[in-house]
């Protein structure tokens, strides 16, 4: 009975990671999708959110307004990092554009240790980590339970979006054939900013669910970003489905892994399944692969 | 014939470039009016916190040495260099200000793996090295070759061994859990405890687990799950203070209540904002007085640190600390006298016997011991703060 309930408190803590990791993992997807850039700042873009969401808290502003304003923050430096650098550098190859990001991710990295410090510091959230719910012997904290049920909801939300709107049909039909599509009048431009902008939000939110629980500072979104990243090539680097899906599995494996194996060995694993994913299936477990007729 | 004037002439053309030496300043990063100091720390990246607030400390401490008109006429200049808590980054910081900045001494260095990298360098450029705040267990066995070497600053293997030691002889404690960062540090945190077990072992300590985390990581969930599943009555925490925190306030969750006890560098108040309740009734060892504890001279230094550079006052603990790593060697140079020689620094500073400084207290090193320290007492958070629970506890010099 007693390894049951472990495995069971091993599932759930795997869960709520692995909402956060689903939530980066949508961000960077989101964008692949559109541009084919993977986006390293990704991450940077987060923390930068979270702290804007973290100073207007402070300033006493209602947490949800705060919290809009981050994401906010983390929006608009996504479309403006679309409108300043990438559409003026349209003519450079994806790897140039990939460096970008890197360009990127450095410059904001910077700015938030030199705005804000590096100091470790608590982020005010509503939901308690040390108030939890019983179910039996598995224990969840009020704020687990939080992340997993806003995750779910924000996924639940972009799926609509993407599947159900006719912006998402325009992000589709851009990610598509950029071409074709600006043939048919949809303003290409708008709509690559549009996802940036998404994508930055998304991983604003991310970070505003990750700072209460593991504390805020200009790296707290390192790790994260990291396994957002192998969640969304586990998954399938053109499938929102499979970002999700990818993150739920990373969250839940590691943690088993830690639980019955080893520590020192859980990131490593993390790498070592998708590694075996690729093998088996190249363009991730949810991604199809398109091929060009000649 | 010809060849012994040619031996002559170069003779004479040694001399005669060896002549000026002698006018020359006495030793490098030393003017009349100078001392140059250098120091590689994280200041920048996830320790930078440590380097912020020793390197602070120790800057702002220096200038305030400054203000009352430095020691025997000469001001200190610090350069810190950042390494970003990175080994190859300390090892070119080190070079850098040896052989081209030309220092008198490297103060503290932050990071047990730093050290080591450049412990070989720094032997070898007899270069002073001032309480590098890493594991002193590294200079074990190396009496020979530390001549420039003064340490005030514990040895983790040394504290692991009491911390376990108190646990079993006034907390009960019998079956022990470490929870361990997975570097240089946390390794040697938990040599002691396996050492203090086992010295411990008639009196039935058992380790029953031993649970480590990378610095990288930013959950450590499974780690309480594993430590409650381990059944142990005690953990004792080697990590850093995140993860630290992290760690109690997720035991907490899981309804697990062993008796916690902690390494000092745990010490920081801001553990009480980042664990919050869950930071209660910890027991921690200490090396130097606590902050906010009676001590009023250890509280004065913090003000003045404060007044130089305000930010400090959130880095208390390693602001504090910073200072007590360099205050023997100004001791030292003070007692030097105003000609100061390398040699004859390093006699004032065999010199200093039994000496408290403002934050440091008890310093003693001898011709044959650059141990500056060799001592540590317990400490009890309660609500919000710490309480002094016993005298001194010595251990052995081993360098």
């Amino acid at each position: 009975m007693a390894a049951v309930t472990h495995l069971a408190q091993y599932l759930v803590s795997g869960l709520a990671a692995g909402s956060l990791y689903a939530l980066v993992a949508l961000g960077v997807v989101l964008l692949y999708r559109s541009s084919r850039v993977l986006n390293f700042a990704h991450g940077d873009i987060a923390t930068l959110g979270t702290f804007v969401a973290f100073t207007l808290i402070a300033r006493k502003l209602p947490f949800s307004l705060a919290v809009i304003g981050g994401l906010a923050a983390a929006a608009l430096v996504g479309a403006l990092f679309f409108f300043l650098v990438l559409r003026p550098a349209k003519e450079a190859s994806l790897l140039g554009k990939i460096v970008l990001t890197i360009g990127l991710a450095l410059l904001l990295g910077g700015t938030v240790q030199v705005v804000w410090g590096t100091e470790t510091l608590v982020f005010p959230f509503p939901l308690s980590e040390l108030r939890v719910y019983r179910l039996g012997q598995v224990v969840i904290s009020e704020m687990n339970l939080g992340t997993i049920v806003i995750g779910i909801v924000l996924m639940t939300l972009l799926y609509v979006l993407v599947q159900g709107t006719k912006v998402g049909l325009a992000m589709r039909a851009v990610a598509q054939r950029v071409d074709a599509a600006q043939a048919l009048g949809i303003p290409a431009r708008r709509i690559y900013a549009l996802t940036w902008g998404l994508a930055g939000a998304l991983g604003g939110a991310a970070g505003v669910l990750l700072a209460p629980v593991v504390y805020l500072d200009p790296f707290m979104m390192l790790d994260p970003f990291l396994k957002g990243f192998a969640a969304a090539v586990m998954g399938g680097m053109d499938s929102l489905p499979g970002a999700v899906l990818g993150g739920f599995l990373l969250g839940i494996a590691e943690n088993v892994f830690a639980g019955y194996v080893s520590f020192k060995f859980k990131t490593t694993m993390a790498f070592a399944v998708i590694i075996l994913v690729l093998l088996l299936r190249p363009e991730g477990m949810l991604g199809r692969v398109y091929h060009r007729r000649v | 014939m010809r060849s012994l004037v040619r031996f002559a002439v170069a003779l004479a053309v040694v001399a005669a470039l060896g002549i000026p030496a002698i006018g020359q300043p006495a030793e490098r990063g030393v003017t009349p009016t100078e001392i140059v100091l250098g120091t590689s720390m994280p200041m920048s990246g996830p320790a930078s916190p440590w380097g912020m607030g020793v390197g602070g400390g120790m800057d702002a401490w220096l200038r305030h040495v400054n203000d009352q008109g430095g020691i025997h006429g000469r001001k200190f200049r610090l350069l810190i260099r950042d390494d970003a808590y990175l080994p190859p980054r300390a090892v070119a910081n080190v070079r850098e200000l040896v052989e081209r900045d030309g220092v008198l001494a490297i103060v503290s260095q932050i990071g047990t793996a730093n050290c080591y990298a450049v412990r070989d360098f720094m032997v070898e450029s007899k270069t002073f090295w001032i309480t590098p705040a890493c594991g002193a267990d590294m200079w074990a066995g190396m009496r020979e070759r530390n001549r420039y070497v003064f340490i005030t600053y514990p040895g983790y293997v040394d504290e692991g061994i009491y911390l376990t030691k108190y646990g079993v002889e006034n907390l009960k404690a019998k079956n022990i859990a470490v929870f361990y960062q997975n570097d240089l540090y946390g390794q040697q945190g938990l040599l002691g405890v396996k050492r203090g077990v086992f010295a411990a072992r008639a009196k039935g300590a058992k380790l029953v687990a031993q649970v480590s985390y990378e610095v990288v990581d930013v959950e450590v969930t499974a780690q309480a799950l594993k430590l409650k599943e381990s059944g142990a009555d005690t953990v004792i925490l080697y990590g850093a203070p995140r993860q630290s925190a992290l760690l109690v306030r997720e035991i907490a969750k899981v309804g697990y209540r062993p008796t916690l006890m902690a390494t000092f560098t745990l010490l920081d108040p801001m553990m009480f904002a980042l664990a919050g309740e869950a930071w209660n009734d910890i027991y921690l060892t200490s090396y130097m007085p606590v902050l906010g504890t009676g001590d009023a001279r250890v509280d004065a230094v913090l003000a003045t640190l404060v007044r130089y550079n305000p930010a400090l006052a959130r880095l208390s603990f390693n602001a504090a600390a910073g200072v007590s790593f360099i205050e023997p060697f100004l001791e030292g140079i003070r007692r030097a006298g105003p000609t100061l020689t390398k040699e004859r620094l390093v006699e004032a500073m065999e010199t200093i016997k039994n000496w408290d400084g403002e934050a440091i207290r008890g310093v003693t090193f001898t011709k044959e011991s650059r141990q500056g320290i060799n001592r540590l007492f317990m400490v009890r958070s309660e609500r919000g703060q710490y309480t002094k629970l016993t005298g001194w506890y010595t251990y052995a010099r081993k360098f």
